[in-house]
């Protein structure tokens, strides 16, 4: 589904290309007057007015994620558990080589935690640990976590982990610990003070970072002339991480 | 109620017993100690992984909670289909549902990464996950299966028999229908994906259950001297060829319809014919499980041989076990989709089939908890009166008329 | 008998007395000198905090996870960027978990046997491995300010043209 969409849109793309290219720098010249993140105040809740998301070019990715990557590790702390195995590390973001099994048309793509929409890892969770926020993002409260890693058998993604072993010396806004799910939060802590996600800044070429529901944002304006696939769009969960150039 | 006819004791205590109890208590006690190992350590010292989430204490857990479920039939025969012949069996197949039902409970619960938040699911429910549905079942099914219980045993309450049969009937099957939901309802997972696992787990709840059910009441028999006559016997073994009938058609019905769509026609080879849960399906599930079982039974040569019986039952809950292993495991070691008909690899193991292999204390725990079922069954059975003195053709033989 | 049972009685009390006698003689002194460090310098009262404590937090902990409020008043991060310096005098890492038990938390935890696991996720002491200033040059400060005064970088006009060109190119 989701190839036959990419497939649409380059198709489109390539055929009007100088319009949009018009528009599209239009877009960028409007974005830079506001940030993606308004800073929010730190005693006011998050709002359902907006909804974050990201979009990804991979295509002007040119290490297919890889800074991404060890931009989430350095923030959050996750991959080095010392006990736990290499199927046991915790991994909150990936990079994805993907083959075509006929056309072998190959590329590289970050994955991590898609939130959702509509998120199955949230359904299935018997205590609501598993929760998206106001504003989207997907997150565990591990505070109320028994660990019974149901979310992690329901995640289309493979977006979550499982914390194998305790832990000490966790980065004190990134909280992780033993017999709790995590997964990629995008960078709560930050986003609640007006910062991008860890991520984003280490490929600000490739990712667009914002409010998806403000039709003014730099994201809704670009997803809107250059659209954005989602990893298994049939499943209809409508996710805020969208990928230009699958 | 038969209870005219029917006179129940207690399992008088023997070497035997108090062996079989102090078996019990030492693994009830290696579990215990695994489960301390793993709270202390983490999960790192078992086989699971980010992959393979629920390893071998859930196939044992969810054995038992299935095989608990489907031990209650027995006496919901007597009781909801009015099966006079199976009334003197049902204070036993209660009390095993209940047993077993603890046993598998606790494993779920001493595996849970924070089992010392247990009353979290209490104080945080989230309605719409079929755990917290399960929460609310498993609970439901112990009071319900102690209150008909009550009302077989008390002679007061007896009237309500019937009302606490139905209600312990209808509430079975719906929680075996939330234990197979909670694959069937997985989104992500092709092997569990579809409406099918919920009758494919009543079904196999039917015939696990029974197996227990006909192993524990030959063994009580043995233990206490106690007579059991071919006529019941022979009911409880056609029954169990019927029910290892319903399996293999459900079973059968899944995989047809899996083959049919070509997106799970990967898993399905894989778990079919390309992997080791190939070989375990067919010849552990199917030929050993059912095939043979199916022959035990029917074969004119082994009428009235117990021991075919007793073999039967074993190698029907041997393949009900590695019929759930394949299930939950190589379900699990498939990899999950993230692009169609595209080869995928990252360090995080995606499109590549993961190994499992269950550390030792996995075992300790999942044979810890199937320990503490047998130890709460052998004391309920020393205990209050759950075993009929005799169960012998002229005993049985005026009920069966009903 | 009433006299026997007074007799009885005084024996079990007696017996008691020595059981806690023994018991005294296996209290640990409590070390309370991270605590009072800087009691003056909280957010509460000492007598309010003494008591409710794990009161603040428990709300404070769910308005920040559920609702994204990052207030610093009642935040366990700040508690321990006060009451906890990151490493002993001599130069080793202070840790809830130690035996010496002189981490703020544990001084008294310890002593009164209240199990609390906020440090089996939570940092349990300040952040001393690195100044995280590694990220990209755009990190994420001066990035707004840029975002409101400076003109825009060549990258980012380029961001959506470029890529055209590129799918162009696979087409």
């Amino acid at each position: 589904m989701s190839q036959i969409n990419a497939y649409r849109r380059k198709f489109m793309a390539a055929v009007g290309g100088v319009a949009v290219g018009g528009l599209a720098s239009g877009v960028i010249l409007r974005s830079v007057e506001a940030s993606d993140v308004p800073a929010k105040p730190a005693d006011q809740p998050v709002s359902n007015k907006v909804r974050w998301g990201m979009l990804i070019d991979i295509n002007r990715l040119t290490d297919g994620g890889v800074a991404m990557v060890e931009a989430c590790k350095r923030e959050h702390g996750w991959g080095n558990d010392p006990k736990s195995r290499p199927e046991q590390q915790s991994q909150w973001m990936r990079t994805v080589k993907v083959t075509d099994k006929l056309t072998q048309h190959s590329f590289t793509l970050p994955v991590m935690c898609q939130h959702c929409e509509e998120p199955p890892c949230v359904d299935v969770c018997p205590t609501g640990a598993s929760m998206k926020r106001a504003d989207g993002i997907v997150q565990v409260n591990k505070h109320i976590c028994i660990g019974c890693r149901y979310c992690m058998m329901a995640c289309p993604y493979k977006a979550r982990s499982f914390v194998h072993e305790s832990l000490t010396d966790q980065r004190p806004h990134s909280p992780r610990g033993m017999g709790t799910v995590e997964s990629c939060n995008l960078c709560v802590h930050r986003i609640d003070k007006g910062q991008l996600p860890a991520c984003v800044e280490a490929a600000p070429n490739a990712v667009i970072f914002g409010d998806l529901n403000d039709p003014n944002s730099r994201i809704s304006q670009a997803v809107k002339t250059l659209g954005g696939s989602q990893i298994r769009a049939d499943l209809g969960l409508n996710t805020g991480v969208r990928y230009l150039g699958l | 109620m038969s209870s005219k006819t029917i006179v129940y004791s207690e399992l008088r205590s023997s070497k035997a017993y108090y062996i079989l109890l102090g078996i019990c208590a030492v693994l009830v006690g290696l579990g215990a100690l695994s489960f301390f190992h793993l709270e202390h350590q983490g999960h790192h010292v078992t086989g699971m992984n980010n992959q393979i989430v629920w390893g071998l204490p859930h196939v044992f857990a969810i054995f038992l909670i299935v095989a608990a479920s489907g031990a209650l039939n027995i006496s919901s025969i007597g009781t909801v289909f009015s099966k006079t012949i199976y009334q003197p069996l049902g204070r036993l197949s209660a009390l095993l549902a209940i047993s077993l039902l603890i046993g598998g409970l606790a494993i779920l619960v001493l595996d849970l990464g924070h089992a010392d938040r247990l009353l979290v699911t209490l104080t945080h429910r989230n309605t719409k996950s079929i755990f917290a549905w399960n929460i609310w079942l498993y609970s439901g099914f112990l009071a319900l299966g102690a209150l008909y219980l009550w009302t077989m045993m008390d002679r007061k309450v007896n009237r309500f028999y019937k009302y606490a049969g139905f209600a312990a009937f209808n509430w079975r099957l719906i929680l075996t229908m939330g234990t197979g939901s909670i694959f069937g309802f997985l989104v992500a997972r092709e092997f569990y994906t579809g409406a099918v696992m919920a009758p494919l787990f009543i079904s196999m709840s039917f015939s696990l259950g029974l197996s227990v059910y006909i192993l524990v009441l030959l063994a009580s028999a043995a233990l206490g001297s106690r007579e059991v006559g071919d006529l019941i016997v022979n009911r409880l073994r056609y029954l169990l060829a019927i029910f290892i009938g319903a399996v293999l058609f459900f079973e059968l019905a899944r995989h047809l319809a899996n083959l049919y769509v070509t997106e799970k026609q990967g898993v399905e080879a894989f778990i079919l014919k390309d992997s080791r849960y190939a070989a375990l399906f067919w010849v552990g599930q199917i030929f050993f499980g059912s095939l043979l079982p199916l022959f035990l039974i029917f074969c004119k040569k082994f009428v009235n041989q117990r021991w075919a019986v007793r073999l039967a039952a074993m190698l029907v809950i041997l393949g009900g076990f590695v019929q759930l292993y394949i299930n939950l495991i190589g379900g699990q070691a498939y990899p999950l989709t993230l692009f169609p008909n595209a080869e995928v690899s990252s360090s995080f193991f995606d499109g590549e089939i993961t190994q499992y292999s269950a550390s030792i204390w996995e075992w300790l725990l999942g044979l810890g908890g199937f320990a503490l079922s047998v130890l709460i069954l052998l004391i309920g059975l020393q205990v209050l009166r759950f075993l009929p003195e005799s169960l012998a053709d002229e005993v049985i033989e005026p009920l069966s008329q009903a | 008998m009433p006299l026997l049972s007074n007799i009885k009685s005084l024996l079990v009390l007696a017996l008691f007395a020595i059981a806690l006698v023994g018991c005294d003689a296996g209290v640990p002194e409590p070390n309370l000198a991270p605590a009072k460090a800087k009691a003056a310098q909280c957010v509460e009262p000492t007598a309010d905090m003494r008591k409710n404590h794990m009161k603040y937090l428990l709300v404070h902990r769910d308005k920040t996870v559920i609702e994204g409020i990052r207030t610093t008043q009642h935040s366990l991060n700040e508690c321990i960027n006060c009451h906890v310096a990151p490493t002993r005098e001599d130069g080793s890492a202070v840790h809830y978990t130690d035996e010496k038990k002189d981490h703020f938390c544990s001084s008294c935890h310890s002593y009164v046997g209240v199990k609390l696991d906020c440090f089996q996720c939570h940092a349990d002491r300040p952040q001393v491995m690195e100044n995280i200033n590694y990220q990209h040059k755009l990190s994420s400060n001066t990035y707004h300010l840029s975002a409101k005064n400076a003109p825009p970088e060549l990258s980012d006009l380029l961001l959506l043209g470029q890529s055209q060109q590129a799918q162009g190119v696979t087409q």
